[in-house]
C-alpha cells in the first residue's frame, strides 16, 4: 500500500531532510513514526499526503508512483487520506463543524448527507457544545480534536496523524488512541508520528524510527 | 449547521469590483444605445428616400419635351417603377427657389425637366440598367435614386456602430481586467486557506467554482446597478422633450429591456469566466 524506495527529500536547496528511506507499510497496518524533534517525521508525512514529491527515489501509494499523478488524481488520492496536521490547519472563518465537514464538502457531498455524521464526530471528541465556535476561540487541545474529527470523518483509507495527542490531557490522548485503533480495526491504514515512546510500547504496534532523516530501526516496538 | 463560504469574504474588495463592473455596464449600455440609434437613424433617413427617384433631363438638350415622352415610356416599362410623373413648372420653381429666389419668369431660364419616379422599395430597379436604357434612347436624361447619398448615410451609421462596438469591447476588457486583478489578489491573500482545501482533496475546478459563484454575484449586482442606472438615465433623457424631438430615433423601444438583460447576462458570464480561468491558471502554476 505505502512503499518507499530510496526516498530522499530536501526543502528547496536546503540540506537533505530525509535520505535513503526504504520501507513498506502494508494495507491495514498501524505504524508509528518516532524520532527526536527535527528528525524528519513531519516531512515524511508531508510526502505521504502528497504535499511534496520526493527529491530522490520513488514513493508508491495505492499501487501508483506518486510522481506520475495528475493534479486531479492528487486531489482524489487526498480524499482517501485523512490527515491530522501538527499545526492543525483549521480554517479560522469556519465553525468547528464546518471545519470537520470540509473533506466531505470539497468532494461534493451535500450538507443533508453529512450533517449527522459531523455532529456525531464532534460529540465523540467531546466538542458537542462547541460545534459553532470558530477555531480562534478554541484551546489548543480543542483545535487538535477538531483536526482529528476532520481527518476521520470521511472514512479515508489511510489516516496520517502528526502528534495527534500532543496538545491534549492523558485521558483525551487515550480516547484519541482508542479512536485511531478502532479505525485501524475497521481496516484503515494508520501512520502516526510521535515523540511518545511510552505510547508506542503500550500499543505494541510496529514503528519506524527516524534519526536525522534516516531510518535507524524498523519493526516491532522494543 | 451554519454554512459559510469556504473562501472568506474580504470586506470591501467585492464592493470595489461591483462598482467598476457597474460603471462599465453603464457605459456599455450607452454604447449599445448609440449603435442601435445610429443604425435606426440611418435607416430612417434612407427609408424616406428609398421609395423615390428622379430623372433629370438636361436643360441644354435641344428638345427636352420630346425626350420626356421617351423617358416616361422607358420608366413606365421598367420593372419596379410604380409611377413616373414630370414635375410642373411651379414644382420645379419651388425646388429652385432656395438657390435662385422666386423667379416668376422661369421659362426664361434654361430649366431642366424633372421627372418624379415612384419606385417599389422592395423591388428597386437597378440604377445602372435604368441609366443604360435611358442612354440607349439618347434621351440625355440622368437617373438619380439617391444611391450615393444613401450609401453615405449608411457608411456614417456603420462608422458610429463600429465606434460603439469598440467602446463595448473596451468595457468588456476593463471588466475582465478588474476581475482578473481582484481574483489574483484574493488568491494571494487566501493562499493558506486554498492550500488547506487542496489538502482536503479539493480539485482545481472546485476551487475555481467557489470563485465563480462569488463573481457571479458581483457580476449580477454590478450589471443590475450599471444597466439599471443607464436605463433610468435614458428614460430621463427621453422625458426631456428637446432630446426626444430632436432625435426620435434614440427613443427607447420596448426591446431595450431585452438588450439590457443581454448586457447583464454577458457581464455575469464575463465575470465568471475571467474568475474561473484566473483561478485555474494560477492553481496550475502552483499558487
Ligand atoms: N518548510 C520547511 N522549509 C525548510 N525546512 C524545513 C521545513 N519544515 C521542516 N524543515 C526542516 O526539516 C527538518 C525536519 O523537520 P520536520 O518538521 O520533518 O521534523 P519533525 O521530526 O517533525 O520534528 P518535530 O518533532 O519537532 O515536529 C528540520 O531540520 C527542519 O528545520
Ligand atoms: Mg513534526
Amino acid at each position: 500500500m505505502i512503499q518507499f524506495e530510496n526516498v530522499g527529500f530536501r526543502y528547496g536547496n536546503g540540506p537533505d531532510v530525509l535520505q535513503g528511506l526504504n520501507f513498506e507499510i502494508p494495507e491495514g497496518e498501524f505504524t508509528f513514526i518516532t524520532g527526536s524533534s527535527g528528525a524528519g517525521k513531519s516531512s515524511l508525512l508531508r510526502l505521504l499526503y502528497l504535499d511534496s514529491l520526493p527529491t530522490a527515489g520513488r514513493i508508491s501509494l495505492f499501487e501508483r508512483d506518486l510522481a506520475t499523478l495528475t493534479r486531479d488524481e492528487v486531489a482524489w488520492f487526498r480524499r482517501r487520506i485523512g490527515v491530522v496536521f501538527q499545526d492543525f490547519r483549521l480554517l479560522d472563518h469556519l465553525t468547528a463543524a464546518e471545519n470537520v465537514a470540509l473533506p466531505l464538502r470539497v468532494s461534493g457531498a451535500r450538507e443533508a448527507e453529512y450533517r449527522d455524521n459531523v455532529a456525531e464526530m464532534l460529540h465523540w471528541v467531546g466538542l458537542g457544545e462547541q460545534m459553532n465556535v470558530h477555531p480562534p476561540q478554541l484551546s489548543g487541545g480543542e483545535k487538535q480534536r477538531v483536526a482529528i474529527a476532520r481527518a476521520v470523518v470521511a472514512s479515508p483509507d489511510i489516516i496520517l496523524a502528526d502528534e495527534p495527542t500532543g496538545s491534549v490531557d492523558p485521558e483525551m490522548a487515550e480516547r484519541i488512541m482508542q479512536l485511531l485503533m478502532e479505525m485501524n480495526r475497521l481496516g484503515k491504514t494508520v501512520v502516526l508520528a510521535t515523540h511518545d515512546i511510552d505510547m508506542v510500547s503500550r500499543t505494541g504496534k510496529s514503528r519506524l524510527n527516524l534519526k536525522a532523516g534516516t531510518l535507524t530501526a524498523s519493526g516491532d516496538a522494543a | 449547521m451554519k454554512r459559510n463560504s469556504l473562501i472568506p469574504v474580504r470586506a470591501g474588495s467585492g464592493l470595489l469590483v461591483t462598482l467598476i463592473v457597474a460603471a462599465m455596464a453603464f457605459l456599455a449600455c450607452f454604447a449599445m444605445a448609440g449603435a442601435l440609434g445610429a443604425t435606426k437613424l440611418a435607416g430612417a433617413w434612407t427609408d424616406g428616400l428609398s421609395g423615390a427617384a428622379t430623372v433629370r433631363i438636361g436643360a441644354e438638350e435641344t428638345a427636352p419635351e420630346e425626350h420626356l415622352d421617351i423617358v416616361l415610356d422607358i420608366l413606365k416599362s421598367t420593372d419596379g417603377v410604380i409611377d413616373a410623373e414630370p414635375l410642373t413648372e411651379e414644382e420645379v420653381a419651388a425646388l429652385l427657389e432656395p438657390w435662385f429666389g422666386a423667379t416668376p419668369e422661369l421659362s426664361d431660364l434654361p430649366a431642366p425637366v424633372i421627372v418624379a419616379v415612384t419606385i417599389d422599395p422592395l423591388n428597386e430597379p437597378d440604377t445602372a440598367i435604368v441609366q443604360a436604357r435611358l442612354d440607349g434612347a439618347a434621351a440625355g436624361a440622368v437617373y438619380d435614386d439617391h444611391g450615393e447619398w444613401r450609401g453615405r448615410a449608411a457608411s456614417a451609421a456603420r462608422a458610429v456602430r463600429s465606434v460603439a462596438i469598440g467602446a463595448m469591447l473596451v468595457c468588456a476588457i476593463a471588466i475582465a481586467a478588474v476581475v482578473v486583478l481582484s481574483v489574483h489578489s484574493g488568491l494571494s491573500a487566501q493562499h493558506a486557506n486554498i492550500a488547506t482545501l487542496r489538502l482536503a482533496g479539493a480539485e482545481d475546478r472546485f476551487v475555481s467554482g467557489l470563485y465563480q459563484v462569488r463573481y457571479f454575484w458581483l457580476g449580477l449586482c454590478g450589471g443590475l446597478l450599471g444597466c439599471g442606472l443607464a436605463l433610468a438615465a435614458m428614460y430621463g433623457f427621453n422625458a426631456m422633450s428637446t432630446v426626444s424631438r430632436a432625435l426620435p430615433a434614440l427613443q427607447p423601444p420596448s426591446y431595450w429591456w431585452v438588450m439590457f438583460a443581454g448586457i447583464i447576462v454577458f457581464v455575469i458570464m464575463l465575470c465568471m469566466v475571467s474568475a474561473g480561468l484566473t483561478v485555474s491558471g494560477k492553481l496550475r502554476r502552483g499558487a
